[in-house]
């Protein structure tokens, strides 16, 4: 099997790394990193609980090899709080109960981000649509369109 | 997932050297979506992938009044969605890409590897043959060109040759009048793969249809072209009856999937009401108000 | 000072290491020597296995460990029946039963060597249908035949009460199975430590069971394991004690000297996971012209699959719950429990609820239409109401259905969308209803449905709550902290609640039979009563003054007139730091004045009851047959609510589920195989296949519960599917019997009724 030296941006930091070709990037991150943050709910790319950001696109990271991440800039839920202070996203998801056991809420966080990072204005329907991509199991996504919503006005400062 | 080499060829030639040296053992690897999970249900097990990343000549989105449009086979159905050009001349496509699978898998999927795969729960081959588009295909002896049409052969089977890489879609320069529908169908809200789709084109002449397509998908192993409700269609005046006419003609000439996401009757079912429907919004005309 | 800890919507106390992605769930965690391990699964629904080679796998490098049946205790395991081995021993009974096991040092390795396993089968005929189970000469599941269990219950006169009926309605009811589909697919790690104790972190709703079902299907002593729960990322009551990999984990664990873990990947947990018992329910009811229930015979037939696991608990409430809603004397009911050659079947959310929740409010809105009545007046003329004891023996407190039945109505404006022309177009809108009721608690697993407490308060005066009631995101330990704040008197910042450990954690039987609100609660306002006795007396002392002079507020003790004033911290650390001084540990345990069925069911089994109603409005089209859901308003009566964020939560999260059931959601199986294992193909539903979710709370007060509270969650799930069922023939007039409603279905009935007027 061929091995590959793959360097890429990750969460603000450069990093090298060593990986077989067939190793999955979700498992690269989870298992070779340990950011853990990103999840493994179906590993088939429908669930979305492995999401991520590719070049600041959202991306299903159980879609891809790690191999393929090589001279990328990647994003994972680790990466979203500047130290301390939480993405707007995470502090809109906790206020409007945007998540209960919180398996889905890293893919969430990260698809949301994509769709504010295009769209600063989602209406509910956009909202809904830019999430297709994800399952929550637990709160029926009232939570999570209300957050996000209250993630966007706040943005806009309105 | 089995042990795998992953070459990355850096040239179209180097590529194809590659396929053809390494045989049966080598598949085709470009956004790796659908590939991967293939591999990991066992329903593929290559030990060598050829990546096509780093082929530069496989991707952008071009337009000439000339020529028309190509699009590389590695563009990304998001970046298919995005392209000002695809939107402006092409505006049916861009709906298309933008409107299928989900956020993550359109910025990683790509046309060529939808195309390829074959898989006829999918949504762009039906527009791309309503639209006349033609695959460039190539091999160690050159390229070709092969209507989209021809593309498609069966149930996960294309008119790909082993070793040949499919490098672009290229779509006739438009013409003027010539408009363009889509419309799928999910079983459910919560399904994530049409049960169904229509694609219809057409020029528009003084109030009547010329030069119809109409083209079902997804329903169907392949592709269907359905000539007999196009011709239906064609210089005529459209009504709610015309629109249920040609759907009545559409549903009995289809060749139709019968699996656990539809039986047969479904699918045909289906497809009625949805060319009605897509025929009757083209003509402005509300179907919603007299069922077929 | 700090506004009420009550009643005020607040994020839950973990959801900040949630959105950080820093919460740690069981397959996040790693141990230094970690193995892996993955399980051979059965292809057959029923055969004998003939033999099991395992030479080449446990030859291939890198592979620590092999088991099959022949390996694992002789002793087997079971809720009431006793019916498994770790691994299947001899025979299996199921497509997906696990047969084998891999540890490796590797996933992949682990992989590799399940693919070099050879067992050779002796197919054998299966049963699959359970309509069949009973026939003679069909296939045995187990010996003692196809009938798992059998109730009967006979309350007034059944058969005079039909003769004074006006109306009787007779209609079958088929329910299908649904996959809890929790995000988090079944993960654990387990070892055995350095001292012979076997520790395990799994995801689970109860860390007690799981210990006592560990000591029983590996044969050891109780307290030679820990059970340890990490962040569990959901359950809906597929996690409590009928799931299988737990256990083979551990047992796994007891071959090698490391830590050993066992993550499913989602085929994998859809093959093992526990569904919902699918029941078909033959239900008769007598009504008076005016729309009283005068009587009611039921008939149900239920499946559980291979193994019987809580099944039988599960029929009994199908059976008997929604007795208990209405002021029904006469009732016949048989219920029969069978096995067939198919997964095993449990507990789900609702427990059993929803399954008759579907077939009486069907019915229900039916007979309302054949007597010209309103079926929201149908529900309020028969509703049971507070003080009343129902014909099971159970007490209500408080009961707020009709205020339910009132919000909902009126939210989705009834009145009006009943009585609006039909019109004839091809797509079609109707709105339905459905109202249910829930136990919060319930004295059935054992004469104990009680809960435990320790509190500790820190030398800083911020307290440490050790429970062993879990939280699998339903938002337990926030409540918990909620009532511990406002008891003792100081922020909820200011709480943390300890993951369950069997070690650590005080006795409790864990989330299910929605009593962990009812019974916790109870128990924690009892322990920080006692902890805020403990530090007034010291204060007293410290300060001189008398303990009733003095109060704790917002983590300040304070005398009525001012004069004596400490903050929290200072008389926590007097607390020990005196002669005889010592830590502030207490305890608080409750236990309800509840009691068990008697051996005819009756008895009031739970300290409280929760009622809901929903209505919905949909749209059918009726060329494609697809029922897309416009509108739902549910309304929740679960007394006070402690944390209307997490209630609506609880509520939004129950109504899609059981619109998943309704609408989205069917396993498919072809002898015995589920062919659609997997997410992209059992289709739960995504953020755009769902409207806007309504949730509204009745808010009454439970005198038996915590601070008046009492359970949310599970009765939300109920009234979905009759909800939908009726909206849609409200639309369209086709009346679904059995779930789910697909588009072929909606079409066979439009296709019925088109032949009916032309004939
Ligand atoms: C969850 C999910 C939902 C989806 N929903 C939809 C949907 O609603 N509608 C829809 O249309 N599609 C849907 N898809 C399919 C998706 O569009 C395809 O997976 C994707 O476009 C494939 O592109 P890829 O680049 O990832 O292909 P790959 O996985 O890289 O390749 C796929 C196949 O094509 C071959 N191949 C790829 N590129 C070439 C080439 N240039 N020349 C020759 N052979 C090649 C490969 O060898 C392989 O056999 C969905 C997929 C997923 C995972
Ligand atoms: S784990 Fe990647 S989409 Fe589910
Ligand atoms: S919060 Fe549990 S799955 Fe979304």
């Amino acid at each position: 099997m061929s091995h590959h030296w793959i360097s890429l941006t990750l969460n603000g930091e450069t990093i090298e790394a060593e990986v077989p070709a067939n190793r999955l990037l979700s498992d690269f991150l989870r298992d070779q990193l340990a950011l853990t943050g990103t999840k493994r709910g179906c590993e088939t790319g429908v669930c979305g609980a492995c999401s991520i950001l590719i070049d600041g696109e959202v991306s299903k990271s159980c879609l891809s090899l790690a191999v393929q991440a090589h001279g990328k800039t990647i994003t994972t839920v680790e990466g979203l709080a500047q130290g301390q202070a939480l993405h707007v996203l995470q502090a809109a998801f906790m206020e409007h109960g945007g998540l209960q056991c919180g398996y889905c809420t890293p893919g969430f966080l990260i698809a949301a981000a994509d769709l504010l990072s295009r769209n600063t204005s989602p209406d509910d329907a956009e909202i809904r649509k830019a999430l297709s991509g994800n399952i929550c199991r637990c709160t029926g996504y009232q939570g999570i369109v209300d957050a996000v919503r209250a993630a966007a006005e706040n943005l806009n400062g309105t | 997932m089995r042990n795998l080499d992953y070459l990355e060829p850096e040239s179209l030639d180097e590529a194809l050297r590659m396929l053809a040296d390494y045989g049966d053992e080598a598949a085709v690897f470009a956004g790796g979506t659908a590939l991967l999970l293939a591999m990991r249900q066992r329903m593929l097990a290559p030990g060598i992938v050829v990546a096509l990343g780093g082929l530069s000549a496989l991707r952008g989105i071009g337009y000439t009044p000339e020529a028309g449009l190509r699009i590389g086979a590695l563009s990304r159905h998001s970046e298919i969605a995005r392209a000002d050009i695809v939107r402006e001349h092409y505006p049916v496509l861009a709906k298309v890409a933008a409107g299928l699978a989900n956020p993550q898998v359109r910025n990683q999927g790509t046309i060529g590897g939808n195309l390829c795969y074959g898989d006829p729960a999918t949504d762009p081959p039906s527009v791309l043959v309503a639209l006349d588009a033609e695959l460039e295909i190539a091999g160690r002896s050159g390229t070709r060109r092969v209507a989209m049409a021809d593309f498609l052969v069966d149930y996960f089977t294309t008119a790909l040759e082993p070793g040949e890489i499919l490098t672009a879609i290229h779509l006739p320069p438009v013409t003027p009048g010539r408009v363009g529908h889509y419309k799928r169908h999910l079983r459910t809200p919560a399904e994530h793969r049409p049960v169904a789709n229509v694609a219809l084109t057409l020029t528009e002449r003084g109030g009547l249809w010329d030069d119809v397509r109409l083209v079902i998908g997804a329903a169907t192993p392949v592709a269907q072209s359905m000539a007999r409700a196009a011709a239906a269609l064609t210089g005529q005046a459209i009504t709610l009856d015309l629109a249920a006419e040609a759907a009545r003609i559409a549903a009995e000439d289809l060749t139709p999937v019968s699996d656990a996401r539809g039986s047969a009757a479904f699918r045909r079912q289906v497809v009625r009401a949805t060319v009605r429907r897509i025929v009757a919004e083209a003509a402005g005309l509300d179907w919603s108000e007299a069922a077929a | 000072m700090e506004t009420s800890a009550i009643g005020q919507a607040r994020p839950q106390i973990n959801a900040r290491e949630k959105v950080l992605g820093r919460a740690r769930y069981a397959g996040d965690l790693k141990l230094a020597g970690m193995l892996h391990a993955r399980l051979l699964r059965a292809p057959h629904a029923h055969a004998r296995i003939v033999s099991v080679d395992t030479s080449a796998a446990r030859a291939l490098a890198g592979v620590r460990a092999v088991a099959t049946g022949a390996d694992v205790p002789d002793r087997r395991w079971g809720v009431g029946h006793k019916q498994q081995h770790v691994l299947a021993r001899g025979v299996v009974r199921f497509v997906g039963e696990e047969v084998a096991a891999v540890v490796a040092e590797t996933p992949e390795i682990a992989e590799e060597a399940l693919d070099l396993i050879r067992v050779e089968y002796e197919e054998l005929a299966p049963l699959l249908d359970p309509a069949l189970s009973l026939d003679p000469g069909v296939p045995q599941v187990h010996e003692g035949g196809n009938l798992s269990e059998e109730i009967n219950i006979d309350r007034g006169d059944v058969d005079a009460a039909f003769a004074g009926a006006d109306l009787i309605h007779e209609e079958t009811y088929t329910t299908h199975s649904q996959y809890p589909g929790y995000m988090e697919p079944m993960a654990t790690l387990a070892e055995v430590d350095g001292a012979g104790r076997l520790n395990v972190w799994t995801s689970t709703q109860s860390v007690f069971l799981a210990r006592q079902r560990l000591a029983e299907a590996l044969d050891r002593p109780i307290s030679s394991i820990r059970v340890i729960q990490p962040t569990v990322g959901g359950g809906f009551g597929g996690k409590i004690i009928e799931e299988r990999s737990s256990v083979i984990a551990a047992f796994l664990a007891t071959l090698v000297d490391r830590p050993v873990r066992l993550g499913l990947s989602r085929l994998d947990d859809i093959l093992s996971g526990c569904f919902s018992v699918p029941a078909t329910i033959r239900l008769k009811m007598g009504m008076t012209r005016d729309g009283t229930i005068v009587a009611k015979e039921v008939d149900i037939l239920a499946d559980c699959g291979a193994y019987a696991g809580l099944a039988g608990e599960v029929m009994t409430v199908t059976a008997m719950r929604s007795d208990n809603m209405q002021r029904i004397r006469n009732i016949r009911t048989r219920a029969r429990l069978v096995y067939t050659h198919t997964m095993p079947r449990g507990a789900f959310r609702g427990f059993g609820g929803a399954q008759m929740s579907f077939a009486l409010n069907s019915h229900m809105a039916t007979m309302a239409e054949m007597l010209g009545l309103d079926v929201i007046e149908l529900h309020r003329k028969n509703a049971i109401g507070p003080g009343e004891t129902s014909v099971h023996d159970w007490k209500i407190g408080s009961c707020e259905l009709p205020a339910c039945l009132d919000q909902v109505s009126e939210a989705i404006g009834w009145g009006e969308k009943r009585s609006r022309a039909k019109a004839g177009g091809v797509l079609r809108r109707g709105v339905g209803m459905a109202a249910a009721m829930h136990v919060s608690g319930n004295r059935t697993i054992g004469n104990w449905d009680g809960s435990t407490i320790l509190l500790k308060v820190n030398e800083d005066g911020r307290a440490v709550v050790h429970t062993g009631e879990s939280d699998m995101g339903q938002g337990a330990f926030t409540m918990l902290a909620q009532i511990c704040a406002e008891t003792l008197g100081i922020p909820v910042a200011h709480v943390t609640v300890a993951a369950p450990d069997t070690d650590n954690s005080p006795y409790c039987i864990g989330t299910l039979a929605s009593r962990v609100t009812i019974n916790g609660g109870m128990a924690m306002v009892k322990a920080a009563e006692e902890a805020r006795a403990t530090i007034l007396a010291a204060a007293a002392a410290k300060l001189g003054c008398d303990a009733e002079d003095l109060a704790l507020v917002d983590g300040v003790i304070r005398s009525a007139d001012g004069a004596h004033t400490a903050p929290l911290a200072e008389i926590c650390r007097y607390h020990i730091y005196r002669h005889g001084g010592e830590g502030i540990y207490v305890k608080g345990s409750h236990d309800p004045q509840t009691v068990r069925f008697d051996g005819d069911f009756r008895g009031n089994i739970a300290p409280a009851y929760s009622f809901a109603a929903q209505a919905v409005e949909v749209e059918v089209d009726t060329e494609t047959g697809q029922v897309r859901l416009v509108e739902t308003y549910l309304s929740d009566d679960c007394g006070v609510a402690i944390n209307p964020l997490a209630v609506h939560g609880q509520s939004n999260g129950a109504a899609v589920q059981a619109l998943g059931w309704t609408l989205y959601e069917e396993l498919h199986f072809e002898g015995g195989r589920v062919i659609n294992g997997n997410l992209a193909d059992y289709t739960m539903a995504t953020a755009d296949a769902v409207p806007m979710m309504h949730s509204m709370i009745v808010e009454g007060y439970e005198p038996n519960g915590p601070l008046g509270a009492k359970g949310a969650s599970e009765t939300a799930i109920l009234p979905g599917a009759a909800a939908i069922a009726n909206a849609v023939y409200d639309a369209i007039g086709v009346r679904i019997t059995d779930l789910p409603i697909t588009p072929e279905k909606i079409l066979a009935g439009l296709a019925e009724l088109e032949e009916a007027s032309l004939a």
